[in-house]
């Protein structure tokens, strides 16, 4: 029973990614793996710091499509047992003394269960998981856990707690310390200023790796992301319907299959007010979790900068205009997660209330509730999450340039970020030699958004050195019979050069034509998709 | 003689007819295997 919670997690897990689980890589989006990863550390803004880097750690004893599936299956199980455990804080406040039926174990294991269900299996993970943004989810699933240490206090096992976070990087860190920093600062007792001192030192310590990385980089960021990556509405209540149904992200491709539809989309927005209900309900037990406020403050700040891309974009883009600072605040849908908690808990209010009133049978069916208004989800999002094998020409080149001990940048081509190879079944994954090769990798940062009406939003890169190659690899990247614009052939060659890059991989590009745009490049391997060239 | 000819009238068809199926039909695919310049995503 202690590790039904998780078991449950591992088996919504197992039925979410389906086709991810079996050989080969999982490519979508944001979330790139790519076999025998290098450890460095990328110029340029610290996005997947370091999450790349343990990544890479653990690949060099364990297969990276092994580790994949290991962090990926490990995302539901974590999410699902912490937020049982937070669920099995407040359910004896809740429930009365422990002489009442309620409040034993028994009694307890369903709602806790239905509370792991509703945190494993919501649109806001499934959304996330579609993106690619597993290192988010890092942050996510460790975050029930986060706030039970900060409710109890003590650095150490804070610290332990946010190691998920931690290790996902910039976004996790910053989405568990929305929930975090109320919590420990307004948690009962004595001694509340001192906890949420500490809590903000652990914060920060565990923020180092990317923090001091992204402080001294000199990125920049474009105001235009606000508008691009503001949350939209998926279904037919609006976009708060879909943030506070735990939705709402930028990206339509994001979605799960039919999510629109607006049956279970009632259905989602009809679970959202039981669960809050039931929250709220909780706020008024005699012996409320301490966590309880810090989580009322953190659900509703989250919601609210997820708001604040939407409503008040002026505002958010008037903050990153003044500083790049306040960059990871343009996708804010990613700070509802704290809110996706207080639902959980929620749940379970209501489910051990059912329980109360109601045969064990029918109170156990809440446990489904979640998998049953998101049904969609499952089998990989039919088909959304699938797996691939690197064609051996990734690997050849991979070799070529990472057995080469002499310096100097791998510019990626085409100038474009993001790729839908058939090998993938077509799906869009960021370009892999970003993850791919030991020595830096020049790639086109721009992100380019299509919006409705056949429009197209431009985010410009973050990194000085792309915007100052920009305009010569966008020439090299023109398609093979178009006439040459741009600077002349020999000068590209020597801005490349005096840029510090070494080699050139173009994929899919026009051999011939792309030749006679760099002379003097030396081909060091030619496959049928990828063509690798010395400068 | 007139055998001669239509062999090789024959044998010139059947060359041409031969070279158009290998270049259009069994050669790979002038398609680029992959799609670059996709969007990020879209709203």
């Amino acid at each position: 029973m202690r590790f039904g919670p998780a078991l449950l997690g591992l088996a919504l897990g197992v039925l979410a990614l389906g086709p991810a689980l079996g050989p080969g890589f999982t490519l979508r989006y944001d979330m790139v793996f790519v076999p025998d990863p290098p450890l460095r550390l990328g110029d340029g803004f610290p996005r997947a710091v370091p999450s790349d880097q343990v990544v890479a750690l653990l690949s060099a004893v364990i297969p990276a499509e092994i580790v994949q599936k290991a962090i990926l299956l490990g995302l539901f199980a974590l999410a699902a047992s912490g937020a049982a455990a937070l669920a099995g804080d407040a359910l004896p406040a809740y429930g009365g003394g422990a002489g009442d039926r309620a409040g034993t174990p028994g009694a307890m294991l369903v709602p806790r269960l239905a509370a792991a269900a509703f945190y494993a299996w919501n649109a806001y993970l499934a959304q996330r998981l579609l993106i690619g943004h597993w290192a988010l989810l890092l942050g996510y699933a460790g975050l029930p856990w986060a706030v039970r240490a900060a409710a109890r206090g003590g650095p150490g096992r804070l610290a332990a707690a946010l190691l998920p976070a931690a290790v996902g990087g910039f976004q996790a860190m910053l989405v568990s310390a929305v929930a975090v920093l109320p919590v420990a600062a307004l948690r009962a007792g004595k001694g509340r200023a001192r906890a949420a001192l500490q809590a903000s030192a652990v914060v920060v310590v565990l923020s180092l790796p990317w923090l001091v990385p992204a402080l001294r980089s000199d990125a920049v960021t474009d105001p235009a992301g606000v508008a691009a990556f503001a949350p939209r509405a998926d279904g037919p209540f609006g976009t708060l319907g879909s943030l506070l149904t735990l939705g709402g992200i930028w990206n339509s491709h994001a979605v799960v299959p039919g999510q629109g539809g607006p049956g279970l989309a009632a259905a989602r927005l009809a679970l959202t007010l039981v669960a809050v209900a039931g929250f709220v309900r909780l706020g008024g037990a005699t012996r409320r979790p301490v966590w309880w406020r810090g989580l009322v403050v953190a659900a509703c700040a989250g919601v609210l900068v997820a708001c604040a891309g939407a409503f008040a974009s002026g505002v958010l883009r008037e903050l990153i205009g003044w500083w790049a600072g306040f960059g990871p605040l343009r996708d804010g849908q990613v700070y509802v997660a704290p809110f996706a908690l207080a639902q959980a808990v929620g749940v379970a209010v209501v489910a051990a209330a059912l329980r109360r009133n109601l045969p064990a049978p029918v109170a156990a069916a809440a446990v489904a509730v979640p998998v049953l208004v998101l049904p969609t989800f499952a089998l990989g999002a039919f088909g959304r999450l699938g797996t691939a094998e690197y064609p051996g020409e990734w690997r050849r080149v991979q070799a070529v340039v990472n057995g080469d001990p002499a310096p100097g940048a791998l510019l990626s081509l085409p100038w474009s970020a993001y790729r839908a190879f058939s090998w993938n079944s077509g799906r869009v994954v960021l370009d892999p030699a970003t993850k791919m090769f030991s020595r830096p990798v020049l790639w086109d940062e721009t992100l380019v958004v299509g919006v409705p009406g056949g429009g197209r939003i431009r985010v410009a890169a973050e990194s000085p050195r792309i915007r100052r190659i920009e305009a010569v690899a966008s020439a090299l990247t023109a398609a093979g019979g178009a006439p040459h614009v741009g600077p002349p052939a020999s000068s590209a060659a020597d801005g490349l050069r005096r840029e510090g890059v070494r080699y050139v991989l173009a994929a899919g590009l026009d051999e011939n034509t792309f030749l006679s745009r760099l002379p003097g490049a030396t081909p060091v391997y030619r496959g049928r998709e990828l063509l690798l060239v010395r400068l | 003689m007139l055998k001669v000819l239509a062999a090789l009238a024959v044998g010139a068809v059947l060359a041409g007819v031969a070279s158009v199926a290998v270049v259009n039909v069994a050669a790979p695919t002038a398609e680029p295997p992959n799609k670059p310049l996709y969007n990020y995503g879209d709203r």
